[in-house]
């Protein structure tokens, strides 16, 4: 199987991200995320994000980059609803999560794929059961668990290791299971944290492979990262933070800015 | 259905996970179920009993004969009892009642007449038969006509003041029966609840993968759920199942026979198992209701 080599040619076009005169957001209706001046506050004192705006387009590609602490994972939390953002305004896929129920939450994480540097497979599951849990859980019939988890599993090239338990698998092919159940649904927002964080660089870039493939098929991804070489070479956006605040947004950024 | 196989299995993968706590709450369930339907086949059958016992507790006047005091007592004599009795409103309404000693030579002939046959004249008195309006009231109404010694009367009496103790010392003990089942209860909600809590604790993997692909909340919390109510169920099960074997086959080894057809009778046996089986479920319930409240916010 031919990987496609990751090129400037290949990068699709990007669409064009709606600003205002000040460079800061406005609301999108269409928009697959936007924080509008979202602050997180855990107690006082500790501020995690501070007045941070964006819009993310569907189908772009984005890396969020900063150093442990920047509020990397507290951004992805929020887009998830594990927390409520102290003031401003969250959008994802269309619904204003300030207005989501609680008992909707689950019909948001089934439309927002997640894949996590540790991976968070179930270790006592073969690959497939792992892929297929995800489709139980979420009320999928027997005829299409059958017919969806080879599907995905090819897709990520796993076929033949369909019957393998996590322990048997290498950390990229772990990783790889992981990809397939965050996508089996094909959810319209993927959100990877650190996706490569525990792999070696010849797996990583595998693992972005993948997922750029997946991004072509239309799926938006957000990416939170540390790998400065991957961000330099792909030349998406990239959205930097630094102490919770969003310090520079690049159509087509590297890892530090310029 | 897929969803409520997956629910099956998923409990009982966790019941045998955390298979040791599951065992040690059940026994508390147990035990607590256990004492509880004794206390209330006890305490039922004192109330029962000392309802029974309250019904005869009444105050007797007795009149006077030639024979115990000088005189016989007069027709006047005995209507200023009456009028005395009828104005007394620790009396029930209509509740005296005036035995002839013609009656009550009749009613002595029924019970032991052998006693009765030799007698060549009717030693018995007139008497009156008061009944109170609360059990407690005859000492009351006995002390109030002692007190106003009226002509004629030769004794004023009350029966079953050892009755009433006994009522008294079986409330207390049913009372101390019911805080200690409260007790019990609490513990073995609280034990459930712990258990449950190693068992979310045992499978926070298993349920952040459920809360990262979405699984709906109450299919997140049904296995604990599930959990709690099944041991809840199991400890209340196996204590009527005790209960009954009691029933049967230690309680008549102790007491002999039970007298069936007195009118003092217990809670039926059905009614205690319904009570106590509904009660584990519903400790299992609050049990784990309570952790998945505090730890399983979704």
């Amino acid at each position: 199987m031919t990987e496609p080599e990751i090129t400037d040619t290949a990068i699709p076009p990007l669409s064009e991200a709606q600003e205002n005169e000040n460079g800061r957001a406005v609301p999108v209706a269409g928009a697959a995320v936007m924080f509008d001046s979202v602050t997180k506050v855990y107690e006082p004192g500790v501020t995690a994000l501070s007045d941070v705006s964006f819009v993310i387009e569907k189908g772009e590609f984005v890396f969020v980059v900063g150093a442990s602490g920047s509020g990397k994972s507290t951004m992805i939390r929020l887009i998830l609803k594990e927390l409520d953002p102290t003031s401003g305004r969250i959008i994802v896929g269309g619904r204003d999560l300030s207005r989501l129920r609680r008992g909707k939450i689950p019909q948001l994480r089934r439309n927002v794929g997640c894949v996590f540097q540790d991976f968070k497979l179930l270790p006592n599951r073969t690959a497939a059961e792992n892929v297929a849990y995800a489709l139980k859980v979420q009320g999928e019939n027997q005829s299409s668990i059958r017919r969806k988890v080879p599907e995905v599993l090819s897709l990520v090239g796993l076929s033949h290791k369909m019957n393998s338990l996590p322990d048997e698998l290498s950390g990229g092919e772990q990783q790889r299971v992981s990809i397939a159940r965050a996508f089996v649904n094909h959810p319209p927002l993927l959100i990877c944290d650190e996706p490569t964080g525990n792999l070696d660089p010849d797996t990583s870039v595998g693992i972005m492979q993948l997922l750029y493939r997946i991004n072509r098929s239309g799926t938006t991804i957000l990416m939170v990262t540390h790998d400065r070489e991957m961000v330099d070479k792909m030349r998406r956006r990239v959205l930097a933070l630094s102490e919770g605040k969003l310090e520079r947004d690049e159509r087509r950024g590297g890892y530090v800015g310029e | 259905m897929i969803q409520l196989q997956l629910l099956l299995a998923e409990s009982l993968r966790s019941l045998r996970a955390s298979l040791s706590t599951t065992f040690a709450a059940t026994m508390t369930v147990l035990i607590a179920m256990f004492l509880l339907g004794v206390s209330i086949a006890l305490g039922s059958w004192v109330v029962s009993w000392s309802n029974n016992v309250k019904k005869d507790v009444q105050v007797k006047v007795f009149f006077c004969t030639e024979h115990t005091c000088e005189r016989e007592v007069t027709e006047a004599q005995i209507g200023g009892v009456q009028r005395r009795l009828e104005s007394d409103p620790r009396v029930k309404e209509g509740g005296v009642t005036f035995v002839s000693k013609e009656e009550a030579l009749e009613i002595m002939r029924e019970r032991s007449p052998e006693l009765v046959k030799d007698l060549t004249y009717n030693p018995l008195p007139h008497a009156f038969e008061i009944q109170p309006n609360r059990a407690e009231d005859v000492e009351a109404i006995a002390a109030d006509l002692r007190g106003r010694q009226f002509a004629g009367v030769e004794k004023v009496d009350y029966g079953r003041a050892t009755a009433r103790r006994i009522i008294r010392v079986g409330q207390v003990i049913s009372i101390i029966f019911f805080g200690v089942v409260v007790l019990l209860l609490a513990a073995s909600g609280l034990l459930i609840a712990n258990t449950i809590r190693l068992s979310i604790y045992a499978r926070r993997r298993e349920i952040e993968v459920m809360k990262l692909v979405g699984a709906s909340n109450w299919f997140v919390r049904g296995p604990f759920m599930l959990e709690g109510l099944f041991t809840g169920f199991a400890g209340a099960l196996l204590a009527v199942i005790l209960l009954l074997l009691g029933k049967e086959i230690a309680l008549p080894a102790i007491l002999g026979r039970v007298d069936a057809d007195s009118d003092v009778q217990a809670l039926a046996f059905a009614w205690t198992a319904l009570i106590l089986l509904g009660l584990g479920l519903l400790l299992g319930a609050a049990g784990s209701g309570l952790t998945l409240r505090r730890f399983l916010r979704v």
